[in-house]
């Protein structure tokens, strides 16, 4: 189930709170019911998974429960062995088939395995997890409480990625199981400002990537960077305005979730980027890959090697594909050269530095979205100009856009554009949702905002689109 | 000085007011919408247009057909891509006896012919199924489809009345709903029930519309598409047409090669999809030769229709005149392939047509 649709916002979240609440003066059952109710949500997408989450909760606790009584380095290598084992076959099989039969002169034997729906996240988590409880900073002796802990609906499917000694006091705590109006209320708004990033904003950025993507080796060098461009807005729209729904959800079951994006592309340098974009995912490969690496203990050349290596198998964790270890590899170099510039003490002027930041950023992204490396490479050869410059042929590409979006009815077309500038302003000049949410106050204004933006993105979320082969 | 007045309200309680009145507003905002929605109900999903004329959308099918699929009142059913939307239902009721119903779509898949079928199957007793059948349709994995085709809005085609929150609540049905109530007509829709799809007077028919911008060195060039996978067609034939055969005895089946133009089996020669093609035909006649309810009916070999460009308006697309004329055939019993040796000589002839058929000599316009 996803946080924009139908089912979760009309009746699975509704549901799920009432009946968390109702059952608050139990704790134990109120607590059973939210977990139920998590497995319901993952459930939804394929049943036929749920055997594979659930047998990945019960074999790390019952690892962690070893761990807990005696640390055991093989233990823990085992353990991490076979989480990492697990996400090898589900989301990796296929990319190192094809790989070895390139090497091999083979045909490809692929396996063709369906990727469960957030098996890399709660694989992190629960890594973290095992690592933690042998360093003796966490223990969990509750088989109930530890797979709320990793089933919990809101970070399951897409993070943040947790720390057991950030979420398990929460869910101990007597109080957290009674609604908290100040909670249900910043909750809904965080939600609702989640929502509109989701569907108005990125979704209205989506198709004009979509079309640019798609055709990188036509595209002119104004419409390249155009498809670029939204990719960068569509990419984070989506991706903050999914945590801030899930925030928004916990925060009204009194959980509050670390924050996961902090206006990244406010950056001045690539790592300041890193500490404003996916910041869970940055926290978990600092502590438990690139510290244990070495970090930058053992001087600049293998400070550099343990950079390239985490971003390298960070870029391979977004996706089973060479585009994403391209992808973190560019980012792994840029760290480098950002080090090395910062050590010679000449920073950049601000509106240059955060330029070359931005703009790093967003060519990046070329290897994350495009369908493969050869995609990328066109569509970076296109940014170029070596597909033209011509004025013409961007104003027809831009046309077809703005046809197909005006022919879905999903504004009234005088519009359809402004979600998008809104979103730039957002990015740019704006206060982000964490610090809207910090100061929020149950004010008019607000309501009349919320009121708004829910029954418009809800009724953004099914669109009429028509057949769009039109010579039949 | 004077004092301050104490709040109205402490902190919480002032949250919990906002709260109640935010999500009652909001979903006060939602039933409305979605009762307006249902009340107007463009799509004809909960019932045929009675408050306003029907609109059936332009290129809106999928959308459309399913409501119309479910609650018009017929017991004959002529499923097929763009080439069947020239088609009255009266037509149909004509020739076959009874009332009829053209639910086709245009780029219908497999897939969508076979959901179509198990809708009607859902809310009618069927006594004839005319089941026109395009191999480019069964050229997708079982439940594959075109990828033009948008969206399949699966929720409108089931009897589920918990799951038509997207239909009831989307931004596109709320403005349909609001041009209807304002007898807006700006957008491209028809009105004509007995015709809903039909095309054919905003096009013209004849050998010139046919070769225009046609290559005759590659045929294929002016409708593209994709090479032929026989393992696919009939992956997709199994999945989704013969098991309903199977399952409604009750109900006459017939299966319909639609009359192409000789252009289309040029193409296959130029293309070397001869074999697929012929080869899917065979596959089907096997298939369902010992199935009593199944008739195929096979107009593709018939020269006097399909060498005559000037009942075409592209290589696939023929006039309405045919589209009564495959009727017609289809419920009068004729053109039936009832053995292996029947599939043989339509084979034979079909090879010998394309075998014959000079593309050289279309002499597009220059």
């Amino acid at each position: 189930m996803l946080f924009n649709s139908y089912d979760y916002l009309l009746w699975f979240l509704p549901a799920t709170l009432v009946g968390f609440f109702a059952l608050g003066a139990r704790p134990r059952l109120a607590q059973a019911w939210l977990t139920l109710a998590s497995l319901v949500f993952y459930g939804w997408w394929d049943w036929r998974y749920l055997p594979l989450v659930l047998g990945s909760i019960g074999v790390n606790f019952a690892i962690a429960l070893a761990l807990q009584r005696r640390p055991s380095r093989p233990l823990l290598t085992a353990g991490i062995a076979l989480n990492l084992g697990l996400l090898g076959v589900f989301k990796y099989a296929d990319f190192f088939l094809a790989n070895a039969a390139r090497l091999s002169g083979g045909a490809p034997q692929m396996l063709h395995i369906v990727l469960p729906l957030g098996i890399s996240f709660f694989t992190f988590t629960q890594i973290a997890y095992l690592v933690d409880v042998h360093r003796r900073r966490a223990q969990e002796p509750v088989f109930g409480n530890y797979a709320l802990f990793v089933t919990f609906f809101p970070h399951l499917l897409a993070g943040p990625i947790l720390h057991h000694s950030e979420m398990m006091p929460q869910f101990a705590e007597r109080s957290n199981k009674r609604p908290q109006a100040a909670n249900l209320a910043s909750g809904l708004f965080l939600l609702a400002i989640g929502l509109v990033k989701k569907v108005l904003i990125a979704d209205t950025f989506a198709p004009i990537a979509d079309a640019g993507f798609g055709a990188a080796g036509t595209l002119s060098a104004p419409a390249a960077w155009i498809a670029v461009l939204a990719y960068t807005m569509q990419i984070y729209f989506d991706f903050s305005g999914y945590t801030d729904m899930a925030l928004g959800a916990a925060r009204m079951f009194n959980i509050r979730m670390p924050l996961n994006f902090d206006s990244p592309y406010r950056s001045i340098d690539i790592r300041e980027f890193w500490h404003r974009w996916h910041i869970t995912l940055s926290r978990f490969l600092r502590e438990y890959l690139y510290i244990p690496l070495g970090g930058n203990r053992r001087g600049e050349a293998r400070t550099a090697t343990n950079l390239l290596a985490t971003f390298v198998l960070g870029g391979l964790w977004h996706g089973a594909a060479w585009s994403f270890v391209v992808w973190g590899a560019l980012h792994g170099v840029a760290l480098v050269v950002c080090r090395l510039w910062a050590r010679r003490g000449v920073p950049l002027p601000r509106p240059v530095a955060w330029a070359v930041t931005f703009l790093f950023v967003s060519i990046a992204w070329t290897f994350f979205r495009a369908a493969s490396l050869d995609d990328a490479i066109a569509m970076l050869r296109a940014m170029a100009g070596l597909n033209g410059v011509a004025a013409t042929a961007t104003g027809s590409w831009l046309g077809g856009i703005a046809t197909s979006l005006a022919s879905s009815e999903t504004f009234p077309r005088a519009l359809a554009l402004a979600p998008a500038v809104a979103g730039l302003l957002v990015v740019f000049l704006r206060a982000n949702s964490n610090a809207m949410v910090a100061r929020f106050r149950p004010t008019l204004a607000n309501g009349v905002l919320v009121v708004l933006a829910l029954p418009v993105c809800v009724l953004q979320l099914a669109r009429v689109t028509p057949f769009l082969y039109f010579n039949f | 000085m004077s004092e301050r007045p104490p709040p109205a309200f402490t902190p919480a309680q002032a949250a919990a007011r906002w709260f109640a009145a935010v999500l009652g507003a909001a979903i006060a905002m939602l039933i409305a919408i979605g009762t307006f929605n249902w009340w107007v109900d463009p799509f004809q999903h909960f019932r045929m247009a009675e408050r306003y004329p029907p609109r059936y959308y332009r290129l809106l099918h999928r959308f459309v057909v399913p409501g119309i699929v479910r609650n018009a009142p017929y017991d004959t059913l002529l499923t097929g891509s763009s080439i069947v939307e020239n088609t009255r239902n009266s037509t149909i009721g004509t020739a076959c006896g009874g009332t009829g119903l053209n639910a086709a779509m245009p780029g219908l898949a497999g897939y969508e012919q076979g959901l179509v079928l198990r809708t009607a199957f859902a809310t009618h007793a069927l006594k004839r199924a005319i089941v026109v059948v395009d191999f480019a349709g069964y050229n997708w994995a079982p439940e594959g489809r075109h990828p033009l085709s948008g969206p399949l809005p699966a929720y409108l085609y089931d009897a589920n009345p918990f799951n038509d929150a997207p239909y009831l609540l989307s931004w596109g049905v709320l403005v349909k709903s609001w041009r209807i109530v304002r007898g807006d007509t700006s957008e491209s829709f028809r009105t004509d029930a007995d015709a809903p799809w039909w095309w054919a007077d905003e096009k013209r028919f004849g050998r010139s519309e046919v070769v225009r911008g046609l290559d005759p060195l590659d045929l294929n060039r002016q409708f593209p598409q994709a090479p032929l996978k026989p393992d696919l067609m009939r992956r997709s034939f199994d999945h989704n047409l013969l098991p309903l055969m199977v399952a409604h005895p009750e109900t006459e089946f017939d299966v319909v090669w639609p009359p192409y133009s000789i252009v289309v089996w040029g193409d296959y020669v130029q293309r070397h999809q001869l074999d697929a093609s012929l080869a899917f035909k065979r596959y089907v006649q096997a298939a369902t030769r010992d199935l009593p309810n199944a008739r195929i009916v096979d107009l593709q070999p018939d020269a006097a229709v399909t060498h005559d460009l000037d009942n075409y308006t592209d290589l696939y697309h023929f006039s309405p005149a045919i589209n009564e004329w495959m009727i017609g055939e289809a419920c009068g019993d004729r053109h039936r392939i009832r053995s292996a040796a029947d599939v043989d000589a339509s084979e034979r002839d079909i090879r010998a047509q394309a075998g014959a058929f000079d593309p050289a000599g279309l002499s597009p316009p220059r």
